[in-house]
């Protein structure tokens, strides 16, 4: 059956069965290898994409769900020039150990930026939960997140001046 | 580490023309294994490649697991070479003899050994190179190569012009390595020291690194496996007619390790397998249920007290005058790896020839893997390593290498192999359960005994199958078993000497007179590997816990006990004082909490921790661990820590949550809801000192792991009253 959905702005229809679940859908149909698999139960948060700006778990998503709909990934963040701010803040304060879960931290991390510009450790924590890192990389991945919403707040600290 | 082989340097140039440097360990030269790629543009046993267009290529022979190997070794090369680091680009190693690991004799990235065993090697490499485009422009120039300098990929005239590097390759590949290239005074380093960015994070953070499930080939379709629930079991019979009516089933088969489903797609396989209906043979199944390990392990050690590793003065004579005989036994259960990158591999069979693309940890043993279990041969086998999504040691046994092989040698189109979360879990080679039986003689305030019975298996054992025939790679497949027999038995001289069960223990550190250190072989038969800092992770429970038992019978505090045994051994007293001092340890913590302190030194690197922890809502809290490490001479700080901390949260993870249990042989825990990893929720503040240092360097991947365990279960002591003498810690004793 084709269903149809827009990824990273793209609208693709696909035949597909749609019990499939997204992240299958993202990555072997789409070619889009940011989004990780590791858990298949939604545990472990390393396929987190954004679905109509809100995060999913994209290997526990039947793609039917996702039909008519906005999917964002990873891919989808990083702009053609540069980095996503998070993305830059990842790489200066180097946070990536394996790699593996980073696509689904900044991806989380993203969405609570979205509505939450500024928030405080308790509330990063919060947001973060969801996303495991085996590395141990949680120190880094709550200073770089920190390191965006400052940025962000002396942003609006110069328009206001 | 001073490596007692003589290295040699080999040059030449590429076909291209670029300079190519061939590093060789003169214990390896000779032997003729080394898979070249057609492709010219990758020269298979070069370190380094500077092509006429400057692009710098840098061959790593460790793989990148998120240990630091990618910028930490590049910045080696880089250093000597006079380049920025970051202009290096970096390559994974086929497999080759160059690219063994000198103290293991194979190609495996593991031990905490890749900056160790590369330290001087790498800098030798990258200074002769840079001496060899030195000579070459002094020649272009007509003058003294002793007046050129060079700066970032350029060597500099003394008037002011300059040549790039790849403009000197040509003409410098037709130079002679230097025998001996003198390497830059610690003062004179850019790059070796400094805090810098990791060489991977762009890739890592924009998701474009690329992991072994994410290889894409053409025409690639999907195999998933049924394996036996019980290890040991065997397929018997299986019924795939409804698995072959399910859109996009190709093929549906047996293979040695169970039974493989390949579709189109890969959920299509996995919901083709659901329909599979196998029957198993489980007359050598495994049938462990509950506590029988544990059970198993205290009948050997009272059967038998085990194999002599250590002995100092007499304990026996220090039992019969002692004025007290303190005894506690500890148990510590089975361990998943849990990479967060489940197990994967990608293969294609044509031509011949089996292309491997796999996140292994040992590429050389993958071609073994393969060799066994199809009819080529290891030369017929091409490895493609690429990064890990975490290692820990699972990716050094090529079980699932083996698996997509077989798979490969059937289909004959490229195919990928994913194993579920649930399949990881349940096939992993876990961290062995241990028991260790522990007895100390008191007198006159002092400890004058120390015996340790550690009780369990040899990971060797386990292994030996495929590391002995990759140590000799030539020798025919019918030999591969008995190799592995012979590398048993000539432990030492064939393969080295497994110390798996007991590294930790017989290198105890203390001033004690009487030391009896030893070792009951004995096996559950749970399929086993190394893990993150291996016999280390028990082993320091079992010291650390008792030390800390022994300070408190003998009503002493725990960081001045440990303090006054251990001021012959400078290092680890200096690493001692300086993470108490960090831990404020002699002002009394907030109430409701306590502090537990542990010392240990692994893989040559010097650890102490203090764990601040309490108990909230029913739940332990770890809310800080002050760290001190001394490694050596440290390459990247940034990494050090980095490593140091996800050292002190895998710990905390095996020490919270972490127990792999079977009931009838079947492992019960599937997934991260009963196999939890410790969350951001759940982060202590952590705090790593590094000592300075001029020692040659250690590793830093593993250290960080064994004290935080036994560190934690002090504070609870402290805090309680109780004393756990089990893992996983748990809130109420």
């Amino acid at each position: 059956m084709a269903l149809t959905l827009t990824v990273n702005g793209h609208t693709r229809t696909l035949a597909i069965e749609d019990d499939t679940p997204l992240l299958w859908v993202i990555r072997d149909e789409l070619g889009l290898k940011g989004t990780k698999f590791g858990c298949g139960a939604g545990l472990c948060g390393a396929c987190t994409v954004h679905l109509d700006g809100a995060p999913v778990r994209s290997c526990s998503t039947p793609v039917s769900m996702a039909a008519g709909r906005s999917v964002t990934t990873i891919e989808g963040i990083t702009p053609a020039e540069g980095l996503h701010p998070l993305q830059q803040a990842w790489v200066d304060h180097g946070v990536p150990q394996c790699g593996y879960c980073q696509s689904g931290q900044i991806m989380t991390a993203a969405h609570l930026l979205a509505y939450n510009a500024s928030p405080g450790d308790d509330e990063i924590v919060a947001a973060m939960s969801g996303n495991l890192c085996r590395c141990g990389t949680y120190s880094k991945i709550i200073a770089a997140v920190k390191s965006v919403a400052a940025k962000h707040q002396q942003g609006e600290a110069r328009d206001d001046a | 580490m001073t490596l007692s082989r003589r290295d040699f340097l080999r040059v030449s140039a590429a076909g291209s023309g670029s300079l190519v440097l061939a590093l060789s360990f003169s214990g390896c030269s000779g032997i003729q294994t080394g898979y070249r790629e057609e492709d010219d543009r990758w020269v298979a046993d070069a370190w380094l490649e500077i092509t006429l267009d400057n692009t710098i290529y840098f061959t790593l022979a460790r793989v990148e697991m998120g240990q630091g190997t990618y910028t930490g070794l590049t910045t080696l090369i880089a250093e000597e070479l006079d380049v920025e680091p970051s202009v290096i680009r970096p390559k994974f190693a086929p497999v080759a003899p160059e690219y063994r690991n000198p103290l293991y004799k194979l190609q495996l990235t593991g031990g905490s050994t890749s900056l160790a065993t590369s330290w001087e090697p790498l800098r030798r490499a990258g200074a002769s190179a840079r001496l060899m485009l030195v000579a070459a422009a002094a020649e272009v120039w007509q003058i003294d190569p002793a007046s050129c300098r060079t700066d970032n990929g350029r060597v500099l005239h003394p008037d002011g012009r300059e040549l790039n590097y790849g403009q000197l390759a040509k003409l410098a590949a037709a130079g002679k390595a230097p025998e001996n290239p003198e390497l830059k005074p610690r003062e004179q380093w850019k790059y070796i020291g400094r805090e810098r960015g990791r060489l991977d994070a762009r890739a890592k953070a924009t998701g474009t690194a690329q992991y072994g499930i994410d290889v894409e080939l053409p025409g690639m379709v999907y195999a998933v496996v049924t394996r036996p629930p019980r290890y040991g079991a065997s397929v018997a019979g299986f019924d795939d007619s409804a698995v072959r009516a399910m859109p996009g089933v190709l093929d549906v088969f047996a293979i040695e390790r169970g039974i493989a489903v390949v579709a189109d797609k890969y959920w299509r396989a996995r919901k083709a397998q659901a329909q599979l209906v196998v029957e198993w043979n489980t007359e050598e199944a495994l049938a462990v249920s509950g506590d029988a390990v544990m059970e198993h392990y205290h009948r050997a050690a009272d059967d038998d007290p085990g194999e002599e590793e250590r002995r100092e003065g007499d304990f026996g004579a220090g039992v019969r005058s002692a004025d007290r005989v303190i005894e506690a036994s500890y148990e510590q259960p089975f361990l998943a790896h849990a990479t967060l990158e489940p197990m994967n591999a990608t293969a294609w069979y044509r031509g011949g020839r089996m292309e491997i693309w796999a996140p292994t940890q040992a590429p050389d043993l993958a071609r073994i893997a393969v060799a066994r279990v199809t009819d080529l041969s290891p030369d017929e086998v091409a490895v493609n390593t690429t990064f890990l999504g975490g290692g820990f040691g699972r990716r050094l046994t090529q079980d699932y290498v083996e698996e997509v092989a077989a798979v490969a040698a059937r289909i004959r189109k490229p195919v990928k192999l994913i194993w579920s979360r649930e399949e990881d879990t349940r096939h992993d080679v876990y961290r062995p359960a241990m028991l260790h039986r522990m007895k100390a003689t008191l007198k006159d305030g002092g400890v004058t005994g120390w015996q340790h019975q550690v009780v369990g298996p040899q990971i060797l054992d386990w292994y030996v199958r495929n590391a002995a025939p990759a140590q000799y790679p030539w020798a025919p497949k019918f030999l591969y078993d008995t190799l592995g027999k012979v590398g048993l038995m000539a432990e030492g001289i064939a393969t080295p000497k497994d110390i798996s069960a007991i590294e930790g223990a017989v290198d105890y550190p203390y001033r004690v007179d009487n030391l009896d250190i030893r070792h009951t072989h004995t096996d559950a038969g749970v399929p086993i590997s190394w893990w993150r800092s291996v016999g280390y992770s028990h082993n320091g429970f079992a010291v650390e816990t008792f030390m800390d038992e022994l300070a408190s019978e003998l009503g002493r505090d725990p960081f001045q006990f440990r303090r006054e045994l251990i001021r012959h051994e400078p290092r680890h007293l200096a690493v001692l004082e300086r993470a108490a001092a960090m831990a404020d340890w002699d002002s009394p913590p907030a109430p409701g909490r306590a502090r537990g302190i542990a010392l240990f030194r692994s893989f040559g690197t010097y650890v102490a921790q203090v764990v601040e922890a309490g108990i909230e809502g029913g739940d332990i809290r770890v809310y800080r661990v002050s760290c001190a490490v001394d490694c050596g001479e440290v390459v990247n700080p940034d990494v050090v820590r980095d490593q140091i901390e996800g050292g002190i949260i895998f710990g905390l993870t095996a020490a919270l949550y972490g127990e792999i249990t079977f009931e009838n042989g079947a492992v019960v825990q599937s997934n991260f809801h009963d196999y939890p990893l410790l969350r951001i929720t759940a982060l202590p503040e952590i705090r790593v000192d590094i000592m300075a240092s001029s020692d040659t360097p250690t590793g830093v991947g593993e250290p960080g792991v064994p004290p935080v365990i036994p560190a934690l279960g002090n504070a609870l002591f402290a805090l309680t009253g109780i004393r756990q003498r089990k893992l996983p810690l748990v809130a109420r004793a």
